[in-house]
This record gives C-alpha cells, structure tokens and sequence, in this order.
C-alpha cells in the first residue's frame, strides 16, 4: 500500500516538474512571472518603498506650488492635483490592484468550480427534494441523509398545506356565518365557491404528496442561470450594483464600512467582481466534468463505494486543474481591469484611497497641464494586466498542451 | 427567450428602484422651501408610493407600447433619448470599430496562422498580447495626449484633433443647404477618428487571436491533410477547405458581440466626450434618472438575447452539419 503511494506521489511530482520545465522555455511567461513577483513585493512592502504618504498633501504657505509638479529628484513622477507625490500612489495602488485582482479570481473560480462541478456531475440526474411516504423508490442515488430529509420534507409539506386550509377556513368565516344567519348575497357565494377551489387543489396537493416525487435538475438551474446572467448587459449592471452596494445608508454598505473601514469600497468591488467572474469558470468547469464522468476512472470510483462528494472532489476536479489555474490566472488580469476600469468611471473604489483606476479619473481633467498624471497609472495597469496574461498564456503551455488558443 | 428577458427586465427593475437616494433628492437640495406634502404629492405623481411589483408591471404595461416613461434631466421622452438622439450616434461609433477590427484582424489572423513561428507571426501575436492587455481608457487618454495635445504643439502641419468627439453639424443643416454634405461627413469623420481607433485598436487584438487560434485548430485537422494530398494548390486547401470551417466560430463571436456595438462603449464614450448609449447610461445612473437606464438596459438585454438567437441560427447556415429539426 505504502509503494503504491509513494508512486503516485513521485508520478505527481514528475506532472509538476514537467509542467515547469515547459513553462520555462516560455520566455514571456518566465518574464511575466518577474513582473507579476516584483509588483507582489511592491505592494507587500510598501510602506518602506514609497518615499511618501500615499495620502499626504503639502502644509504651509504657497500651497500652489506643491500641485502639479512635473517630475523631480523629490518626487520622481511628480505630484498631482493635492500635491501628493504620484509615485507613492502608484506604490500603495499596487496593494488595490493585486488584492482586487488575487481575492477576486480566487473566490470567483471557487465559486464556479463548485457550480460547475455540481451542475456538470448531477447533470441529467435530478435531484429529488421531495418523496411521498407512499412513493415508489427507484435506483440511483441514496445518501443516507435522504432518508432523514424524507421523511421531514413529508412533514414540512403536510404542514403548509394544513396551514393554507386553515387560512382559507378562517378568511371565509363571516362567509359561512351569512350561510346561517339568512343575510347571504352573491359575494358570500363566490367567496365560498373561491375557498371550495382552495380546498380542492389542498386536497389533490395532498393526494399527489402521498405517491409523487419532486425534482430538481440542479444542472438545468445552474445553467439557466448562467443563460441569464450573459442576457444582463455586464458594465452597466456592475456599475447599478456598485452604486447599490457602496451606499452608506443601505445594509450591505454599513456593513462592510463596520467591517473594513475605510476599504469597504474595496471588498464590495471584489463581490460584485466575483458575482459575474465566476461564469467564465463555471461554464469550462461543467463542460469538462460533463466528459470526465463518463470515464472510466469515475466508474471506478463509483465502484469502490466512492461517496458523491469524494468523486466529485477528489476525482474530478483535480482533472480540471489545469485549465482552471490558466482561467484563474487570465481572471486576475480581467478583475484588474474591472476594478481600474469601475475606479476610472467614478464607481469603483472612491478617494481618498489610492488606486490606478481612480487616479485616471482625475488625470484625464488635467490632460493639458500634467500629462504625466496619466502615464503613469495608465502603464501600470497595462503592464500588470500584460504580465498576468502572458502569466497565463506560459501556463497553458505548460499545464495543457493540448488546447491552444 | 421571452422567460429569460422577463426574469432580466424585473432584476434590472429591482436594482434601479432599490437604487440609494430618492430622485426627488435633487428637488429638495434646490429647493429647500418646498414641503413635505408638496414632496408627498409628487411622490404620488410619479408613482414612487407604490411597491416595486406594482411599479414594475405598469412600467412593463406601458414599455411594451413603446412608451417608457420620462425623462427626468431632460424632459422629453426617454425612448426618444435612447432610440432617436443616443442609438445612431453609437451605431456609427460602435459600428465603425467594430468593422474596421474585423477588416483588419481577419486577414492578419489568417497571414499570421499560415506563418505559424514566424519572426512575422511573433510580432503579431505580441501586438494581440499588447492590445488584448491594453486598457481602454489609458489609451483612449494615451491617444488624446498624442494627437489632441503633444503633437500639433510640435508639428504645425499636423491636424489637431477635437477632444470632443461630437460633431456640432446637423444633418437638417444639410438639408436646409447651411452646409454641403461632404462637409457634413468630412466633419464626423474626422471627430470620430481618435474614438474609432481606440475602440477598434483593443477589439482588433482579441480577433485576432481568435482568427488565428480557429484557422490553427482547422488546419491541423486530418480533412485538410487530405486535401493536400490529394495536390490541391495551397490557395484552394487554405480559402476553400480550411478558411470555410475555421470561420463559423468567428461568426458565433460576431453575432454575440453585435449586441455590445447597440450597447456602446461606456469607457470610450466617456473620455472622448461622445454622448451616445454608453454614456446615456452612465449618466442616468449619476443623475438617477432612471427611465432612461431603464429604457436603455432593457433594450440591451433584449438584443442579446436576440442575437444569441440568431448566432445559434447562423451557426447552421455557415455549418451545413448542424440542423435544427
């Protein structure tokens, strides 16, 4: 048991180490990972790197003097419209720009790994949420807390519907009193006619709940959402929910100004980042679980006695790794853009904190007297967005070689 | 597709009504005498005392007749902002990017997948590496600073491009003879020069990649090694074996981008100044006018789903293989 292990593990090791030796040969990809290693140290350390407050603005007479300053020996990229040094900002933005970019690609393959996997693994395979007492039990899938969810969604149901007759009996009370007490006119009748078709469809709710069975196609649900999160026209639903998450009277808006302080703007971007970037993964993840199932290493799990969870996890997406780390890697550069580009509208992440997108906004006002204000966040996010998708472009060589794109 | 717009009207709908701020916020800043029943009162008018639901289906009610309400910045109808003012001024703009992308990134991507590991197809997968990473607002400001600013400062004979990318002319001026029409074309042209370029550098990028990547995929293909050996010339494999197939995902990305041209580009739009679709939204949004957003997304969103549609249907025109019984 132990030798057999012990290869698998040297095997898995030999996959990596020949992955890295072909992503070596990737000149690009091999600079890009310089590029991409030397912004992390950037905005790791940047409290020691920036010379200065990415906030401070000047103090004292002449305060005109300070603004705009091309660049100096003091201020190497000059200052801008407050007279804060631009390389500091550019620094501290770095710190924006790469947590947006990691946390949010992070958590949106997460989420559309999980999605994926779920809707491409039960895809054709309903999950049935309701069985009748009486209900006749086919093959298939029968985890042992099914039998525990049985028998309480057979309660669950029994009672909305005793609850729903209840409501119908009392709501037609002075109704039945009219019947009695000889003042009965035509809208008693109809509303007694109304309770006796509430009634019926109780009843027969009731009959089919004995014998019938209720499903859910979880694949049908996923993927129709996904359908319909492509119909949403995607920039200008992030900026409505930009606007609707950051406000500062609404709940999710206090919330995270509780939560995070003054980078609340920060955490809300990555969320609605995540809430569209996680197609993108979901659809790949689904469309290669869909093929991997039918494989036969899955048979074979199955065959073990492999529960739902462990073939889905452990079996297949470990299969979809490579395209998933190239996707994610892409993803970091797109959520930088998103962010920058969300900044640069005015409906991103808001001054005073500093970030490549929101020191364009300002930039393109002074266009005439400060062009430098521009380059230099402008090249900055070129550049990251650039080295992250040579980044992924080495990856795909080098995890799957296969596809090209 | 009717369930699917439907679930998108109604989400678009909530998000714009649970939108902070009350539009009659503005009201009561340049007004601060005006009273609250006053305020009550035109709350009722403009429907705001009723829940969301209510709201929506008379907004749909009224929408599918064509009329979507007012608009509150301008006063005039926002389907006549949105579909008269806004819609043509974008088509022109989106439309020609798009066009000029595709003019040019389908022949490069074909030259460049022929040559493949050239020193010819290097370069042009560096410049889709360059332009794909590009973001849109540095080089539309990039592209201002150069040809608006930097360069007619230096080079007197050099044109010096607008940075307001709208034309003042009218097409009733030429029509009262004000102006001839080639002034008229040669003035939009020209305006249009620098936002046309931005827009279409960044598309250009991605097809690119893509022409490049789909003809590689069809020419590695068994089919086409066949072709040539049965002596075909190179012309014939290349245009009429390999081109044909390599094409029809092309066509799939264009008929889903169409949508994204109605669209505008919000960015673009922005920084060169253009009031087409993109920025109509943009500033609905800041200036909580929200029968114009509304008007705008709901036309987006039923065009995607419309071109989805027909992307599918033009897929089994250019792919004989697939039927739609």
């Amino acid at each position: 048991m132990a030798a057999v292990a012990t290869t698998s593990k040297s095997k898995s090791q030999s996959t990596w180490a020949l992955a890295w030796r072909r992503f070596r040969r990737h000149k690009a990809a091999m600079f890009s990972l310089g590029v991409v290693i030397a912004l992390v140290l950037m905005a790791i350390f940047a409290p020691w790197i920036a010379p200065y407050s990415p906030t401070a603005q000047p103090t004292g007479d002449n305060l005109a003097d300070y603004y705009f300053q091309g660049p100096s020996w003091e201020h190497w990229l000059g200052t801008d419209e407050l007279g804060r040094d631009v390389l500091s900002r550019i620094i501290y933005g770095a710190r924006i720009s790469l947590l947006v970019g990691f946390v949010a690609a992070i958590a949106a393959a997460l989420l559309g790994t999980t999605l994926g996997v779920i809707a491409g693994y039960f895809s054709g395979r309903p999950l049935r949420f309701y069985m009748g007492p009486l209900a006749k039990v086919a093959g298939g899938w029968k985890p042992w807390p099914f039998a525990l969810w049985r028998v309480a969604s057979w309660l669950l149901l029994y009672t909305l519907l005793f609850l729903a007759a209840d409501l119908a009996w009392t709501l037609s009370g002075a109704n039945v009193q009219a019947l009695f007490s000889g003042t009965f006119t035509l809208n008693n009748l109809l509303s007694l006619l109304g309770l006796a078709l509430v009634w019926g469809v109780i009843l027969l709710i009731g009959i089919w709940g004995l014998f019938g069975q209720g499903r859910l196609d979880l694949d049908v649900v996923i993927s129709r959402f996904m359908d319909f999160m492509l119909t949403i026209p995607e920039l200008p639903l992030l900026l409505v929910l930009s606007a609707l998450l950051r406000d500062n009277q609404g709940v999710v808006g206090q919330w995270a100004q509780a939560v995070f302080g003054e980078s609340a703007s920060v955490f809300i971007i990555i969320t609605i980042i995540v809430l569209f970037g996680w197609i993108g993964t979901g659809r790949l993840i689904r469309g290669a679980v869909l093929s991997l199932r039918e494989q036969d290493f899955t048979t074979a799990a199955q065959a073990l006695g492999a529960g739902e969870a462990r073939i889905m996890f452990r079996h297949l997406v470990p299969n979809t790794l490579a395209p998933l780390i190239v996707n994610a890697t892409l993803a970091i550069g797109g959520a930088i853009l998103t962010e920058a580009a969300l900044s640069f509208l005015g409906f991103g992440i808001q001054p005073p904190v500093a970030t490549w997108g929101n020191m364009l906004t300002k930039a393109q006002e002074y266009i005439f007297t400060a062009p430098w204000l521009a380059l230099a966040p402008g090249f900055m996010i070129f550049l990251t967005v650039l080295a992250f998708n040579y980044l992924g472009d080495g990856l795909r060589d080098a995890l799957d070689p296969r596809s090209r794109l | 597709m009717i369930p699917l717009l439907f679930a998108a009207s109604v989400v678009i709908f909530t998000l714009l009504a649970l939108q902070p701020g009350d539009p009659l916020d503005e009201l009561r800043q340049q007004n601060p005498r005006i009273t609250a029943e006053q305020l009550e009162q035109l709350r009722r008018a403009y429907g705001l005392d009723q829940p969301i639901y209510v709201r929506y289906f008379k907004w749909l009610g009224r929408a599918l007749q064509g009329d979507f309400g007012q608009s509150r910045t301008y006063a005039t109808p926002a389907a006549q902002i949105i579909f008269v003012e806004r819609l043509p001024r974008t088509l022109i703009l989106s439309g020609a990017a798009l066009t000029l992308a595709l003019l040019v990134a389908i022949p490069v991507g074909i030259f460049s997948a022929v040559r493949q590991y050239s020193r010819a197809d290097y370069i042009i997968t560096f410049f889709s590496f360059v332009g794909f990473s590009m973001p849109i607002f540095f080089l539309g400001i990039l592209l201002l600073f150069l040809f608006a600013v930097w360069i007619p400062e230096r080079v007197p004979w050099f044109p010096k491009f607008p940075v307001q990318s709208i034309s003042d002319f009218q097409w009733s001026q030429v029509l009262s003879g004000e102006i001839t029409f080639f002034q008229f074309i040669g003035d939009w042209a020209f305006k249009l020069v620098l936002p046309v370029l931005a827009l279409s550098t960044i598309q250009m990028a991605s097809w690119t990649r893509y022409m490049r990547a789909s003809l590689l995929e069809v020419l590695n293909q068994d089919y086409v090694r066949t072709a040539r050996a049965k002596g075909l010339s190179e012309r014939v494999v290349l245009y009429k074996h390999a081109l044909r197939n390599a094409l029809i995902p092309i066509v799939t990305l264009v008929g889903l981008a169409i949508p994204g041209v109605f669209g505008g580009a919000v960015i673009t739009e922005t920084i060169f100044s253009y009031p087409g679709m993109g920025r109509a939204i943009l500033d609905s949004l800041t200036d909580k006018d929200y029968n114009v957003a509304m008007a705008a997304l709901a036309f987006l969103a039923l065009l995607t789903a419309v071109f989805n549609l027909l992307a599918d249907l033009m897929y089994a025109v250019v792919d004989p293989r697939i039927r739609y019984s």
